[in-house]
């Protein structure tokens, strides 16, 4: 297959760029002069994928909470017995592999043998292997890792947020599932899960690093295993969101030194993808920065009354089918710098944004976007979860540059209304 | 003025500039928290910004860069540490000097404090001293880090080492915004200044703006901390704290006589990544791989001080599984059971790391800063072929001068 090519002038970054017959994305980014260089190979399926309609069936499936992160352990046991972290090791590479709402993600990196450590990674990830025995051996390790979580303040204060927010998404569950959830995965459950969403033309694989397209192309065509593409789409179904919340607060006590708090505001501008979701992202980046940003009133009200540290901060997650905001940090009055920021709200939603401070942010959202450029992990792990939600980053600039003071004004009064709020405390244990 | 030194490390390929100012002192029980809290109301203003919106507002508009106060204990060196970032030139639209903007603030924050009354400013000092007594308090949120601190404390009790790099609580209270600014100005004439510069500058502008800054500044001579290895004294300590927690943490540390500047410090590192840094190692693949007893299992080696320390999350009614199978591990490696695949993966694990930090403007910093701390001078490519030259004789020959010194446990309030 040929490769296309494309430059983006803005901030000199080349990509080469094409579908393989199998149905696979291929992207290759070459930064010149890199020690390092990163493959990521991922799947369109994360936790909120446990309900769905195979292509050419008529019937949903359902299946276990947590599955998908199961399935990712699962795939590093191979059918030979082989172990597929000594062959990434004796490569010299660094294998992992994560999952995360909406994706799951194979990769490694390494200064050597790059071609050779590729070629490992698009065989074991297209070689499934599930026994009676190998799935009952990986209880015990996802069961210390969901402990981990259990025990971790930061982790517990955002999905007690995310269950105020959402009524019915599954974007409310926890990735691992849960003790009793993941007691029912079977191998049978896995072959099914990996059958639909490791079909290839649901996949994309991105390499980073200072190599040769043609050859890195070559390794990746010799790779590919049979695949048929699916002609259709895997039909993932979601319960219907409203747009009121589950909850407008929650509250756990654990072993914290002081309160911790997650105040979010639920995006109901949602079913949009590619650069109109982009735009939207970059517009409330701006937004959170022109509020809540270190040069923003209510910052230095809240930090010179001693109500938030330096942990204060504010964030955007997004995808086409649900999306919202984050502000989160430590204090000992969590209440209070509720209250101070939904005044805020209200203050800005009668006075008005200040021009002045939109220049100023829109500023340093571009130097943002340079420093992503720089490491090869980032780059690829955050152009490959862009291009699942159907954005490329090379519009980046574009979109970008079109972005309006009346744009950002219009966003702030969709999305930052007081009643689509909640608040999520860690208290500390007496 | 020979305290202050520059060095610049061209990083055409990334796409920022990275300032790293690394100020030493020596880590001791009377200034631990001083320095805890000195680089935070420093950041706080300056003659060029007079106060943290005014920095915020000046970084801003230098396109988002960035620039963070903080401290680290490396060795018996307590570094006060300014880490700042921004985007080359050429990325701005009208080609803005961004990096020299930078170093100005920088050298602002350093050398020209706001003042009142011969002291800092009393509220900025107590609003810092507060934030400062957050973070030593919240050091128990992340338990797997609290885990690995409090056996390193227990490990080093009565040592330098033991002190946290962020203070205590005694030490913050007695600290006013007299007694502070009158350490200020000692630490600052009387300490080595590093300043590392990676990525792309013109390092005759940068060495004149600095020289330009400290015109005039007295200075006393200065050197870097000395680092003293930890020996092992007495028996084995057996510490359990106990808290509301779900999981259990296990750190276990070893002591060696192993010291950085040593040619046996590589042959250590390797022996550690066999035995527990990555999933090539023995703790991954019998702790966790084979035993199903945690989903994380690993040590790391604390070169300056010559210790390993090893951490796991498990079941509470596992420590005894989990601490045997550590030692047994342990055991294995001074018998001479290493494979041929675990020597290699431990190697090039190594290696990959080491060549991979030429792409990491922060990495490249922490390197070069731990060559200060050690008196070692390396650089990459010589560590590299250290690494590579260590042999399984080597590994055997180290890992049997590992001695179990401090088992810690934090297990549940019921247990």
């Amino acid at each position: 297959m040929e490769l296309k090519y494309k430059k983006s002038a803005a901030d000199g970054e080349e990509m080469f760029y094409g579908t393989h017959p199998s149905g696979l994305d291929i992207f290759i980014i070459p930064k010149k002069g890199y020690s390092k260089s990163y493959a990521i190979f991922g799947t369109h399926y994360g936790s909120v994928d446990s309900d769905f309609i195979v292509p050419g069936e008529t019937e949903e499936t359902r299946v276990p909470d947590g599955i998908a992160h199961y399935l990712e352990h699962k795939m590093f046991d191979q059918p030979d017995n082989s172990n597929v972290f000594d062959k990434f090791s004796r490569l010299g590479a660094n294998a992992n592999a994560f999952t995360s709402f909406n994706m799951t993600a194979y990769l490694f990196s390494a200064t050597e043998n790059v071609k050779e450590s590729l070629a490992v990674l698009l065989d074991y990830v297209q070689s499934p292997y599930f026994t009676e025995e190998t799935v009952e051996k990986e209880r015990g390790i996802i069961g210390q890792e969901i402990r981990m979580y259990d025990d971790a303040d930061s982790w517990k204060v955002f999905f007690n947020l995310l269950n105020c927010l959402y009524k019915n998404h599954p974007v409310k569950k926890e990735i691992a599932g849960t003790i009793e959830s993941i007691s029912h995965i079977t191998p049978e459950l896995l072959y099914r899960c990996y059958n639909t969403f490791y079909n290839l033309s649901n996949m994309a694989i991105v390499v980073a690093g200072d190599v040769e397209p043609g050859e890195i192309l070559k390794v990746i065509e010799d790779g590919i295993k049979k695949n048929e593409p699916f002609k259709e789409e895997i039909k993932r179904i979601y319960p219907d969101e409203p747009n009121e919340l589950a909850s407008d607060y929650a509250e756990q006590k654990m072993s914290v030194a002081m309160p911790m708090f997650m105040v979010g505001f639920k995006d109901t501008d949602t079913e949009c993808g590619g650069k109109a979701l982009l735009k939207k992202s970059l517009e409330t980046q701006i937004l959170l920065k022109m509020l809540f940003g270190k040069s923003a009133p209510l910052y230095k009200q809240l930090y010179d009354d001693g109500l938030i540290n330096a942990s204060f901060s504010a964030d955007h997650t997004m995808q086409p089918d649900y999306a919202f905001s984050s502000i989160e940090g430590q204090s000992k009055d969590p209440k209070r710098v509720y209250d101070m920021i939904i005044a805020e709200i209200n203050r800005v939603r009668s006075e008005g944004l200040l021009e002045e401070d939109y220049v100023r942010i829109k500023k340093v959202l571009w130097g943002e976007h340079i420093r992503t450029l720089n490491d090869v992990e980032n780059l690829a792990g955050d152009f490959l979860q862009m291009h699942f939600m159907g954005i490329d980053y090379f519009d980046y600039y574009d979109v970008y540059k079109s972005i309006t003071f009346e744009d950002v004004q219009k966003r702030f009064e969709n999305h930052f209304v007081p009643e689509r709020s909640a608040l999520s405390v860690v208290n500390p244990v007496e | 003025m020979e305290n202050i030194n520059l060095i610049y490390v061209p990083m055409d390929k990334i796409k920022t500039t990275t300032i790293g100012v690394y100020i030493h002192r020596q880590l001791n029980k009377n200034d631990v928290s001083k320095n805890a809290v000195l680089p935070y109301v420093l950041r706080r203003g300056c003659k060029l910004c007079p106060d943290a919106e005014a920095i915020a507002k000046y970084l801003e508009n230098l396109y988002g860069a960035q620039l963070r106060a903080g401290v680290v204990n490396m060795g018996d060196d307590q570094i006060m540490r300014f880490e700042a970032q921004t985007i080359q030139d050429k990325y701005a639209a009208e080609g803005e000097p961004l990096t020299e903007d930078l170093l100005r603030l920088i050298l602002s924050v350093m050398f020209e404090p706001v003042t009142e009354d011969g002291g800092f400013k009393s509220a900025t000092v107590e609003i810092e001293k507060n934030n400062a007594k957050d973070r030593i308090a919240s050091v128990m949120n992340d338990k797997r880090v609290y885990a690995m601190q409090r056996c390193i404390e227990e490990m080093c009790a009565g040592e330098n080492y033991a002190l946290p790099s962020r203070g205590t609580i005694e030490g913050v209270d007695a600290i006013d915004a007299r007694n502070l600014y009158e350490y200020y100005k000692s630490a600052i004439a009387s300490s080595v200044i590093d300043i590392y510069v990676c990525g792309s500058a013109d390092e005759t502008k940068l060495r004149a703006l600095i020289d330009e800054k400290t015109a005039g500044m007295e200075f006393e001579p200065a050197k870097i901390p000395e680092t003293e290895i930890h020996r092992k004294s007495g028996d084995v300590k057996n510490v359990t704290d106990r808290m509301e927690v779900t999981q259990g943490k296990l750190s276990i540390g070893f002591a060696t006589d192993i010291t950085p500047q040593s040619e046996d410090a590589f042959a250590l590192t390797v022996m550690n990544s066999v035995f527990g840094a990555g999933a090539h190692s023995k703790l991954f693949n019998n702790v966790r791989e084979k035993l199903s007893l945690a989903y994380y299992a690993s040590s790391g080696a604390v070169k300056a001080k010559g210790m390993i320390i090893m951490n796991a999350g498990i079941e509470f009614e596992n420590f005894q599984k989990a601490y045997d199978e550590t030692l047994a591990q342990l055991e294995s490696i001074q018998n001479g059971e290493i494979s041929e695949l675990e020597y290699k993966s431990a190697v090039s694990f190594l290696v990959n790391a080491y060549e991979a930090m030429k792409d990491s403007p922060e990495q490249m910093h922490q390197f070069l800063s731990d060559q200060r701390v050690t008196g070692t001078n390396y650089d990459i490519d010589y560590c590299k072929d250290k690494l590579a030259a260590v042999t399984i004789d080597d590994i055997v020959r180290v890992s049997k001068r590992v001695e179990l010194d401090t088992v810690y446990f934090l297990t549940g309030e019921g247990e």
